[in-house]
């Protein structure tokens, strides 16, 4: 038997990329550790460096937290639920195992940190054209373009990430009605368990009026939906 | 379509030293596009890599030229390395545009087209210098020597650009929507970067800006200051 090649081979990274999802399709059927490994180090490599450009604005160490936070959530969020996404692919028609399902959603995420990482020196650029994050940073057109730039940057990698793999899960599972069943699945419960993850992980661009840290203090007092429940029930109050 | 490169037996002429790589990239742009897949491209990318700083380094000096001083080296200077430091900064997100609509480049083959596009804007500038050089030396007005740096600057880009994109139609790429993207935000970061190295033209005590500020409120700043002193000249 060949060693099936890792994916620091360029031409592999290139596949990974374009979404030959054939191609895609057999590296889930063929679990290899190397593999996994490679997609690991990417994610690492392409959330830190992605992380350590949106800390930077507020402060070196900063950088070094959120370098080390966004690939953490993109990991945590994987690991978190594999067993979930696992179990709900078979109940909603799409016969995988547990490695299959966690290869591809390794895999979506090692894209989407790739494109994150390829995008970090032009937002470590527009850091450095910023001026210092002072007091009333939150009113400057500066604190606007970069955060809207950061929205961009995500949804984009976002987009392409689920993206390839919708066409992997067709590819698996040979229906676009399955693939978009078990894709809007799996997307709710990352969605679900990243966004308290990310609550957790906060601060990442980073406040002046607050001390650089890496944890905020009540950090796992509170969780996102209790604060958005929060809002909308201040909203409706106010509007009384 | 345009025909595979190598098909026409000049294309597989080899360039061996940075004056045929020139003449190939004004002359024959397929040939330096064939011999970048090519096993030996190393030597093509480093005489394009000479010709871009040594092309970037005379411009420099014409606009530096404006103010004297300082602006003699360090113009240049801020020219040469804010190119390169550009082409740094895209280089990745080219490269992801180029992967995902599925364009078969090598990341060596990726970086040789960069550097075309560098070399042939470089190598136009210097077409411009004279005219640039003879403004530099007629004219005390910032703003209009800054305008003229800027045309100068879009035609050559312009041309550079027509080049990357004959050398990504022979990628196989399934979308050019990647690249014209990345276009946008190649020419929005070299913009940038010529605020952030600022003054390239006028003078200053320091070598960089201490005040950080976006293209288009320098532009602005500027555009005020020369109505400043224009009314103060007609007042006197």
């Amino acid at each position: 038997m060949t060693a099936q090649p890792a994916i620091s081979n360029p031409r592999e990274f290139r596949t990974l990329l374009s979404g030959e999802a054939a191609t895609l399709a057999d590296w889930t059927g063929h679990f290899d550790w190397r593999r996994i490994g490679a997609h690991v180090a990417v994610i690492t490599m392409g959330a830190g460096l992605y992380g350590a450009a949106m800390g930077w604005w507020r402060d070196p160490l900063q950088a070094l937290f959120v370098g080390i936070k966004l690939p953490l959530i993109l990991l945590l969020t994987a690991l978190g639920n594999a067993l979930l996404n696992a179990m709900l692919a078979p109940l909603l028609g799409l016969n995988v195992t547990f490695r299959q399902s966690l290869a591809a959603v390794l895999m979506s995420f090692a894209i989407v940190a790739a494109i994150l990482g390829a995008f970090s020196p032009l937002l470590a650029f527009a850091v450095w054209n910023a001026p210092p994050m002072m007091s009333d940073v939150k009113s400057t057109p500066v604190y606007g373009f970069i955060k809207l730039s950061h929205v961009v940057v995500i949804a984009f990698a976002g987009i392409v990430g689920n993206a390839r793999l919708f066409q992997l899960l067709v590819q698996l599972g040979r229906s676009h009605t399955v693939a978009r069943r078990v894709l809007v699945a799996w997307l709710a419960a990352n969605l679900f368990f990243g966004s308290q993850l990310t609550w957790i992980c906060r601060p990442l661009i980073g406040s002046p009026h607050l001390s650089v840290q890496f944890f905020r203090e009540g950090a796992f007092k509170s969780n996102f939906f209790e604060d958005v429940s929060h809002t909308v029930t201040r909203f409706f109050d106010d509007w009384d | 379509m345009p025909p595979p490169l190598g098909d026409d037996p000049a294309d597989r002429e080899p360039v061996l030293n940075p004056i045929t790589a020139v003449e190939a990239i004004l002359r024959q742009p397929r040939r330096v596009m064939y011999q970048l897949r090519q096993p030996g491209a190393g030597r093509l990318i480093s005489s394009m890599l000479f010709v871009t700083v040594a092309c970037s380094l005379v411009y420099g000096v014409i606009v530096g030229s404006f103010s004297g001083g300082l602006q003699w080296w360090a113009a240049p200077v801020k020219i040469s390395v804010g190119l390169l430091i550009c082409a740094l900064i895209c280089l990745p997100s080219l490269y992801i545009f180029g992967c995902l609509s599925g364009a078969q480049v090598r990341v060596r083959e990726m970086v040789g087209m960069v550097l075309g596009l560098l070399m042939l804007m470089t190598i136009l500038l210097i077409g411009f210098a004279p005219v640039a050089w003879l403004f530099s030396q007629s004219t005390e007005q910032i703003v209009w020597m800054g305008v003229l740096h800027l045309l100068f600057f879009a035609v050559a880009t312009g041309f550079g650009l027509r080049f990357l994109d004959a050398a990504f139609s022979h990628a196989q790429a399934r979308s050019a929507v990647g690249l014209r993207t990345w276009v946008i935000i190649f020419v929005l970061v070299m913009l940038q970067m010529s605020t952030a190295l600022r003054p390239l033209l006028g003078r200053s005590d320091d070598f960089l800006p201490t005040k950080k500020r976006f293209f288009l409120n320098h532009w602005g700043e500027c555009i005020k200051d020369a109505e400043r002193a224009d009314r103060n000249r007609v007042n006197d």
